[in-house]
């Protein structure tokens, strides 16, 4: 059987129909369900003209109406386009717009949020509601669009290398790009992290990291992979997580750095009391400061705390096996399986132990490249560096300056370029820049990432106002928040009279982060 | 200190701190958890403020949506532990 992303589900509901798959709230889906409800969602997205290919984003909070339209798309042979819903309308558009999305699954409410922003958008034709609660004239929309099953063709044949979804991440420069990942690229993240987390059809996975995470989604693919249970929470608190574990059993919860520091310091619910159901807790997207990673430890002693680490375009690069952690907890650990990692200098050249450069990653988890931006790809997706030119054989630079001990053990040591990484986001500089000088009271701005304990990094902003005098960095800030998710809001404002720049006229960013020091 | 002073600094501190507060006009009823003026990492914020502003100590029972709710649920909630023995 040629293996796609909604076999995975298929194989699920035939093998174990009755199982539990989707918990979200009081709602309880078996798996018979789940795949009959992707079912029924592919023939409406096929009703309203998806033809294969065509992109469907889908902008809803954790869900199972979420969790079928990624399954959906894909047996309508499209491709799922999941879009973090504390995205504000700006950013959501540009996503629409820079990978021509055909279809937009989301609320009534978020629908009207969305106001103007989805104006001038062609390839948009359909939007498609879960819910009834239509408020906005639109000739694109249908509310309550999963209500009535609909007949359609069934979908062409796709192929296990076809682009499956489209995953929408930052560099350091310019607006988010969208990572392409082929089926066979996202079932091997599936297959290689079941293998090495030993994921079973009795595990209750917490799953509150977004889909449009890679790390996210992976979470859900692999529970279906296994027959196990998602347990779907949208969460404000810390407490929220730790009665969710205790109430639904969960066996498994996988966080970002942030997501700890507020367990071990804001969920006495967690740190006071054991939750023995809990096996495992992995970690991604960030370093966890060795305080917080002791304290989590301390509170779930019978969990195994995998450290990990990952980028977009190549999904999951390394783990670190729990038994390491005590010896070694600042590591990320070695290459996931199936996968080959390395170390290169800035001549390509292997890097020796102790010596740190840039990780390169050779395995089948490597992404397609970024939509639309055949220069940038190239940048990223390079030929094997130690093979034969011309092999074809492409390999995936990560920008992230890691080093190698003698044991073969990796441990990430930063990047040299302008990312900033927040809360477990890789943003770009840029994106927050724009949105500063729409503002009228800015002349210019740059922002840099400064270290900051829970955040991994958090934003400063450098502003040169036009009339100093009258300059309010509170009235700039509110009106970053109403464009951006809080996440890329700048944590403070620095007036300057003008930015540094390099004999090219270039903001000068080393002079920045000197000056933040 | 008087009621409205607490509800005063504590409205100044979020519209300064949750920029979004700001640029909604959030009044002091209105909800900062649902509107996503606040998220969970804003909220060990907001108890480390309270606990150095007012002298109070956020207990673990404490960290619920109903004390968080809004400006005057968390004026609420300090004022309660500011009279507590």
């Amino acid at each position: 059987m040629t293996a796609l992303l909604h076999t995975l589900l298929e194989r699920a509901a035939s093998r174990a129909p009755g199982r539990l798959a989707l918990v979200d709230g009081a709602r309880r889906v078996a798996y018979r369900d789940f795949a009959a409800a992707a079912r029924r969602g592919a023939a409406v997205l096929r009703a309203h003209g998806l033809a294969a290919g065509d992109r469907v984003a889908v902008y809803l909070e954790k869900s199972c109406e979420e969790s079928t339209a990624i399954f959906a798309t894909s047996l309508a042979g499209g491709v799922i386009v999941p879009v973090n819903p504390l995205l504000r309308p700006r950013q959501v558009a540009h996503i629409l717009a820079d990978c021509g999305v055909h279809t937009l699954i989301t609320t009534g409410r978020r629908h009207a949020e969305l106001g103007g922003a989805l104006d001038g958008l062609a390839a948009l034709r359909r939007i498609l509601l879960v819910d009834r609660e239509a408020s906005v004239a639109d000739e694109r929309l249908v509310p309550d669009a999963f209500a009535q099953p609909r007949a359609a063709a069934p979908a062409p044949p796709r192929h296990p290398h076809d682009l499956a979804a489209i995953l929408y991440t930052s560099g350091s420069t310019g607006l988010p790009k969208g990572a392409m990942l082929s089926h066979a690229g996202l079932l091997a993240g599936s297959r290689i992290v079941c293998r090495y987390l030993g994921i079973r059809d009795s595990d209750r996975i917490l799953s509150v990291l977004p889909f449009s995470f890679d790390y996210g989604l992976n979470q859900l693919l692999t529970a279906v992979e296994r027959e196990a249970t998602t347990v779907l929470l949208s969460f404000r608190f810390g407490n929220e997580i730790a009665r969710a574990i205790h109430d639904q059993q969960a066996t498994a919860l996988a966080g970002v750095p942030g997501l700890w520091a507020l367990l071990s310091d804001a969920a006495p619910a967690f740190r006071s009391q054991a939750l023995p159901s809990l096996r495992y807790l992995t970690n991604s997207g960030g370093v966890v400061p060795l305080d917080t990673l002791a304290r989590i430890r301390a509170a779930q002693p019978h969990a195994d705390f995998i450290l990990m680490y990952g980028f977009t375009e190549a999904f999951r690069s390394t783990y670190l096996p729990a038994a390491e952690l005590d010896r070694r907890p600042t590591s990320i650990g070695k290459a996931i399986p199936e996968t080959e990692v390395f170390l290169v200098d800035e001549h390509d050249r292997p890097c020796r132990p102790g010596e740190a450069g840039i990780l390169v990653h050779d395995g089948p988890t490597i992404f397609l490249g970024y939509w639309g931006r055949a220069a940038e790809t190239r940048a990223v997706l390079r030929p094997h560096p130690f093979r034969p030119a011309g092999a074809g054989h492409l390999v995936c630079y990560s920008g992230d300056r890691v080093r190698m001990d003698e044991d073969g053990f990796f441990y990430f040591v930063g990047r040299d370029d302008a990312m900033i990484k927040s809360a477990g986001y890789r943003i770009s500089p840029t994106e927050v820049e724009t949105v500063l000088l729409e503002a009228a009271a800015v002349r210019e701005a740059a922002v840099i990432g400064l270290p900051h304990p829970v955040l991994g990094q958090a934003i400063r902003a450098f502003v040169a106002p036009r009339d100093p005098t009258a300059f309010d960095p509170d009235a700039l800030l509110a009106f970053c928040a109403e464009r951006m998710p809080r996440y890329m809001v700048p944590a403070s404002v620095e007036v300057v009279e003008a930015l540094p720049r390099t004999a090219h006229g270039k903001v000068d960013y080393p002079r920045l982060r000197e000056r933040a020091a | 200190m008087t009621s409205e002073e607490v509800r005063g600094r504590i409205r100044a501190h979020v519209r300064a701190h949750f920029p979004l507060a700001r640029a909604r006009d959030v009044g002091d009823e209105d909800s900062l958890l649902d509107a996503q003026v606040i998220d969970s990492l804003g909220i060990l914020e907001l108890v480390a403020y309270v606990e150095q502003a007012f002298a109070i100590a956020v207990g673990d029972d404490d960290l619920t949506a109903e004390n968080f709710q809004s400006i005057a649920a968390l004026a609420r909630f300090v004022e309660r532990r500011r009279s507590a023995p």
